[in-house]
């Protein structure tokens, strides 16, 4: 009980210092103060308060699907191991729940983004569909594999690859962390997929999606992409850290790795420029490479003799 | 039983007597007589479902083809259900559809008798136990389907489309009939219960009819390499009868190698894998081409190979768990192929019915003139939306439960001890993952670009008003079962136990129910939580002042800058650029101001293009040297009947 509610909090309330953290992080490299890592909080407070314009084009699904996209992402967190790898709900086949129930999500607010009749939101929106059909499959053959690996039907079989596999497993974790990370990047739209902070309607993704959108929408799409960003970073945490933690060093860890990630995301975006549209695609494509090379290993890792 | 034998003939009453009553009452005698049959067909389906026990009769037993036997086993109960529930449906929306073709002096007559006759004869394919029957009744309810697609038969490409689909039908029956054949001349008799002795007793036979039977029941199914017949005749056809074809009739495919799996009992580990890696071909195949299509009912079609493909990955699991001995993977394929079999033909039919009412408010199925409906066609445009995201095998509408149970079979059968079926299983989820994200893709598409947005030419424009009832009312009705069976899927997979039970013998589906259960009491809570933000929302109701849309500083923005379902879908067929064969239509601008151009791409299969086509030119080729002695003159026909009388006694005299 006390950790659903621990998991709920973190749910609800991590991603607002997540998305500070990254903030600041780019600030610090770019010799800037910056603004508090609250400031997201605070924008996302505000936002609740304000009214919103709506474009006379749309229709019911353009009102409606912030909430569906709000709903799927916390549904979906529900399913992802959190502190000392407790889940709210934990079922057998549960990462095929999660991915589509997220996938609901994205359905409503692709045609959310094409309900406008923007040529600039049907391009965000043509593009996201198009890099869910790479990240999806990648993202199964992982899972399959690691269920293949450790017998475990549940999320719960990140934590046990090392249990099940010994050194091979030091590997195939950080193959897992890297494909996820990719994945992080892509479904998150950060450096070097999508650019968040762009100014240029033409190259953003994630962003152009919701231009029409405004007040309690905008705020809560932002509050969304933020949960889903803690939810992809709980699962690299949920291969890294280890079961049997007790719960104060489980939840020091788990907040370690969640704004470890954050400051990676941060220098990351300060380091390196996004990708030209079409080397996107190849970058995406690595985490499919890393998904067939986890399936290679753990093939050798059952029938290696 | 006497019941279902009534209900059988029903139909083909309601058709003969609509034949004698005015032009527009004739579709509602045909719907209510299909009402009758679907009432007096569930008596004893469910009966058989729920108790498992099968029913038989033999109205005619002594014949030179043996006993002519109806027998109601699980497996035929469950397409029983699935043919009259679609069946009526399909009647149903008829009587709104047809109506602007009553006085255009059409044909509804034959219509109406066509249709009977359709629904008719696939209750008798999936209940007559005799081989000699069994393909009496196929070839009823392929003729008839054939007049039923060439009903506009003014229109060339109809007419086309539908000899198309003839031809294809005829060499899928003879492969079926080739497959009897040889199952009659081993065993010594026509009725399927003695076929299964010789299936069992000899693997190598068994492969070679499995085979045989599947390409037969494939090409009516469609599976990949068999399938170019759909996306011709469903866009021919009026759309009842697409819906019914689709969702119905080309089951009687599946269901056709189900009865010869059925016979089999454990089938071979090579049959396994090969219906497995076909099936995920198909799917793959169904659902990218879908994504290329602009025309709706087209792309529909190309979307029942991919849930062809789907179902096939269901079934294929399941066969490889009986190959292997690993019966939670056997009862989890079979459950969610059988499952999904009812889902895609609920919500085919929907979105079938939704695309015959966008085409029969605009009059065109191009979704590149579309747009805006949503406006003018609420309900239409509701019920289109849960279609879609039933189809995409999102929670919480159905098509959900029957993937996750064929997922979760594919997941339990990585325990097994084999590389070779770990990593084909471990890619098929991969596959059947792939399909899903592209399915979303196709569907977000036509959608938004139907029924969103702005419109994009007149015949979008100036729709102003929905459907009549009788059309939205069978939608409706549809919608709601796929949400139903999507919220409560563990009393629906209860009606699967017996027909799972003919594959696998003592099912242990209690993991099953309790899976079902957890994602029943997941979906409801999702659903609790919704209706929870809408309230928050409506209470908190904020004015929304109206404004245009941001087209970054440029504030006058008019229908033609709307994105198109063609670059909707580009970025991600610009990935897969040597699937296709692309044809572009392009007249460039020239000239200060200039005046005319347009672009276009239409991309044709691939299949079709480079190996169909240059297939059947040669042989024309071959046979139009032939063409010389067919040319019109009597004088010289009754010369070839005298060559021919000639060699017949000169061969009696000297080789008899």
């Amino acid at each position: 009980m006390i950790l659903s509610l621990i998991n709920l909090i973190i749910l609800l309330f991590a991603p607002f210092l997540v998305i500070g953290v990254i903030k600041k992080t780019k600030a610090f490299w770019a010799g800037r103060k910056g603004v508090s890592i609250w400031q997201p909080l605070r924008d996302f407070v505000r936002l609740m308060r304000k009214d919103y314009v709506i474009s006379e084009t749309t229709s019911w699904i353009f009102k409606f699907s912030p909430m569906v996209t709000f709903a799927t992402v916390i549904f979906a967190g529900l399913f992802v191991p959190m502190v000392q790898g407790y889940s709210v709900i934990n079922m057998p086949g549960g990462f095929i729940l999660f991915s589509y129930i997220l996938g609901l999500g994205k359905f409503f607010s692709l045609i959310a983004a094409m309900d406008t009749g923007s040529s600039f939101e049907g391009m965000g929106a043509s593009r996201e569909a198009c890099f869910t059909t790479i990240v999806e499959p990648a993202f199964f053959i992982i899972m399959a594999s690691i269920i293949a690996l450790t017998g475990n039907f549940t999320f719960h079989g990140l934590s046990q690859v090392i249990a099940n596999a010994g050194g091979l497993g030091v590997l195939i974790i950080v193959l897992a962390v890297l494909a996820l990370f990719v994945m992080l990047l892509t479904e998150c739209c950060r450096v070097p997929v999508d650019d968040p902070t762009t100014h240029l309607e033409l190259t953003m993704i994630h962003e152009v999606m919701i231009l029409d959108n405004s007040g309690q929408d905008l705020g809560l799409i932002t509050w969304a992409a933020g949960i889903k960003m803690v939810i992809l970073e709980s699962l690299i945490a949920a291969l890294i850290i280890p079961m049997n933690l007790s719960l104060g060093y489980s939840l020091l860890a788990f907040l370690g790795v969640i704004f470890g990630l954050a400051v990676v995301i941060g220098t990351l975006e300060s380091g390196i420029a996004r990708l030209r549209m079409s080397h996107v695609f190849e970058f995406i494509f690595s985490m499919s490479s890393f998904a067939l090379i986890i399936l290679a290993l753990v093939a050798i890792k059952i029938y290696g003799n | 039983m006497e019941i279902y034998f009534i209900a059988l003939l029903a139909p083909i009453a309601g058709g003969l007597m609509s034949l004698f009553v005015k032009e527009n009452f004739k579709l509602k005698v045909v719907s209510f007589f299909s009402f009758i049959s679907m009432i007096l067909c569930l008596i004893p389906a469910m009966h058989v479902l729920l108790n498992g026990e099968s029913l038989s009769m033999s109205p005619i037993t002594d014949t030179m083809f043996g006993a002519l036997t109806f027998v109601i086993d699980p497996l035929a109960a469950f397409f029983i259900c699935v043919i009259s529930v679609m069946g009526f449906m399909a009647a149903l929306y008829s009587n709104g559809y047809m109506t602007p073709y009553l006085n255009k002096g059409m044909n509804i007559s034959s219509h109406g008798l066509f249709f009977s006759l359709l629904l008719s004869s696939m209750l008798a394919v999936v209940t007559i136990q005799n081989a000699f029957y069994f393909l009496v009744a196929w070839e009823i309810m392929s003729l008839s389907s054939f007049f039923l697609v060439i009903f506009e038969d003014n229109k060339k490409e109809v007419l086309n489309a539908g000899i198309k689909y003839l031809i294809y039908m005829h060499i899928s029956v003879l492969f079926i009939i080739l497959t009897f054949a040889l199952l009659c001349i081993n065993s010594g008799s026509m009725n399927f219960g003695m076929f299964r002795e010789v299936l069992q007793n000899n693997v190598q036979f068994a492969n070679l009819i499995f085979i045989l039977g599947f390409i037969g029941f494939g090409i009516k199914a469609g599976f990949v390499p068999f399938h170019n017949w759909l996306p011709e005749a469903h866009p021919a056809a009026p759309s009842h009868v697409s819906g019914v074809m689709s969702g119905v009739m080309i089951k009687t495919g599946i269901y056709g190698i189900l009865r010869i799996l059925c016979l089999i009992g454990i089938p071979s580990l090579f049959i396994s894998y090969f219906v497995l890696i076909v099936s995920v071909i198909s799917a793959l195949y169904g659902v990218l081409y879908a994504i290329t299509q602009h025309d709706m009912k087209r792309l529909l079609a190309y979307h029942s190979i991919e849930n062809i493909g789907i179902i096939g990955i269901g079934i294929g699991t399941g066969m490889l768990g009986l190959a292997y001995d690993c019966i939670p993977v056997a009862v989890l394929g079979f459950a969610g192929g059988i499952l999904h079999i009812l889902n895609h033909s609920i919500f085919k039919e929907l979105l079938f019915f939704g695309a015959g009412a966008v085409y029969k408010q605009t009059h065109t199925r191009d979704v590149e003139v579309l747009g805006g409906l949503i406006k003018a066609m609420p309900y239409t445009a509701f019920f289109f939306l849960v279609g879609s995201v039933a189809i995409c095998g999102l929670p919480p509408f159905n098509g959900f439960i029957s993937e996750f149970l064929i997922y979760f079979g594919m997941l339990q059968g990585l325990a097994v001890n084999s590389l070779g079926m770990l990593i084909v299983l471990i890619l098929s989820i991969a596959g059947l993952a792939l399909v899903g994200t592209m399915a979303i893709l196709c569907f977000t598409k036509v959608f938004s670009i139907c029924f969103l947005g702005m419109p994009r030419s007149d015949k979008a424009e100036n729709v102003n008003s929905d459907v009549s009832i009788s059309m939205v009312f069978p939608m409706g009705i549809l919608a709601l079962f796929t949400l139903l069976i999507g919220i409560f899927p563990h009393q629906i997979i209860k009606a699967l136990f017996a027909p799972v039970g003919m594959f696998v013998n003592n099912t242990p589906m209690p993991a099953a129910v309790s899976l079902m259960q957890n994602i029943a009491i997941v979906c409801l809570a999702f659903i609790m939580f919704m209706a929870l933000l809408v309230i928050v929302k409506c209470v908190a109701n904020r004015k929304a002042p109206l404004h245009c849309t941001w087209g970054c500083g440029y504030d006058k923005p008019n229908n033609h800058i709307q994105y198109t379902a063609s670059s909707y879908a580009s970025p991600f067929l610009s990935m897969l650029t040597p699937l296709f064969k692309k044809v572009f239509d392009i007249k460039k601008p020239k000239e200060l101001f200039p005046k005319d151009s347009h672009f276009s791409l239409h991309i044709e299969d691939v299949e079709e293009a480079y190996f169909l086509t240059p297939f059947v030119r040669s042989v024309e080729k071959f046979l139009s040297k032939f063409e010389r002695i067919q040319n019109g003159n009597i004088q010289q026909y009754i010369l070839y009947g005298l060559v021919f009388l000639i060699i017949t006694l000169i061969g009696v005299v000297f080789l008899g």
